[in-house]
């Protein structure tokens, strides 16, 4: 586990000050779609080895929500940015 | 049964009144005027800007557009009343001097012993007089500012004055601090 998170806000902190969420690829489906499609989107979730893009919220911090890109496998820690800005979102 | 709505300080009881300060303090104010500042969206920076103008302010960040602004010389009424005035509508400003509590703690042991409890740099080349931040300190969340080169304000929420007390004398028993109540 990363044990280090440099908050864009809040400077660098320990994980004990933040709580995950998960998963920060998810598109919410369209609402007409089907019940297949909503279960993934609500229960399935890929459990990958490697590059991982998160929620994190800075809890004890500043209390933004956070998307953290980080290595589940290497801990290394990639990017952190604030969830109200999605520049992955332009480029997806 | 007739109740007493008394205005007690949480910590009554539990921090002497009377007692010197060692070279490492623990001081729990009294009484303090803590309002939260909350800028509407888009008005981040002016609020920002306004609230360093006024020299009797000290506004303490503690997220992107909030600051709990803290006053030594005013009453909870009248530091509302005047972040009201100053602010209009760009901010929302909510009174807070009766559900946190302020404590001092100062010496020059007071970076090591905040240290045992913060995973935060207190070195003054990443944080400098003047700057604040919200930290984790032991398992409670708090508001942390560095007032001066060896004295630091916390700022927390009544209802965990108690512990977070308790905490912090454990952290600074090593160098004999004392608590008292600020005169
Ligand atoms: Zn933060």
């Amino acid at each position: 586990m990363a044990s280090l998170i440099p908050c864009p806000h809040c400077g660098i902190r320990p994980k004990e000050e933040f709580s995950i969420r998960g998963d920060a690829s998810l598109v919410r489906p369209d609402p007409e779609s089907s019940d297949e499609t909503w279960n993934d989107y609500v229960h399935i979730r890929a459990n990958p080895r490697g590059r991982y893009r998160e929620h994190w919220q800075h809890v004890a911090g500043c209390r933004r929500w956070l998307v953290v890109e980080r290595d589940t496998f290497t801990h290394e820690v990639f990017s952190v940015s604030d969830g109200a800005v999605r520049p992955w979102e332009t480029s997806r | 049964m007739v109740h007493q709505y008394a205005d007690r300080h949480t910590l009554e009881g539990l921090v002497p009144a009377d007692v010197s300060a060692g070279a490492d303090h623990l001081a729990v104010a009294a009484r303090q005027a803590i309002v939260v500042v909350l800028a509407a969206p888009g008005q981040e920076a002016a609020v920002a800007h306004l609230l360093a103008s006024d020299e009797d302010l000290s506004a303490r960040f503690s997220a992107p557009g909030e600051w709990l602004v803290i006053s030594g010389l005013q009453t909870p009424e009248l530091l509302h009343q005047a972040l009201a005035a100053l602010l209009g509508d760009m901010a929302h400003c909510i009174d807070q001097s009766h559900g946190r509590v302020l404590l001092r703690l100062t010496g020059l042991n007071a970076r090591a012993i905040l240290a045992k409890g913060a995973g935060l740099d207190l070195h003054p080349s990443a944080f400098s007089v003047g700057q604040s931040a919200n930290v984790l300190c032991g398992h409670i969340s708090v508001n942390l500012a560095r007032v001066g080169d060896d004295a630091f304000e916390i700022v927390v929420m009544r209802s965990f004055a108690d512990t977070l007390l308790h905490d912090l004398r454990d952290m600074g028993r090593a160098f004999d601090l004392t608590t008292a109540f600020l005169a």
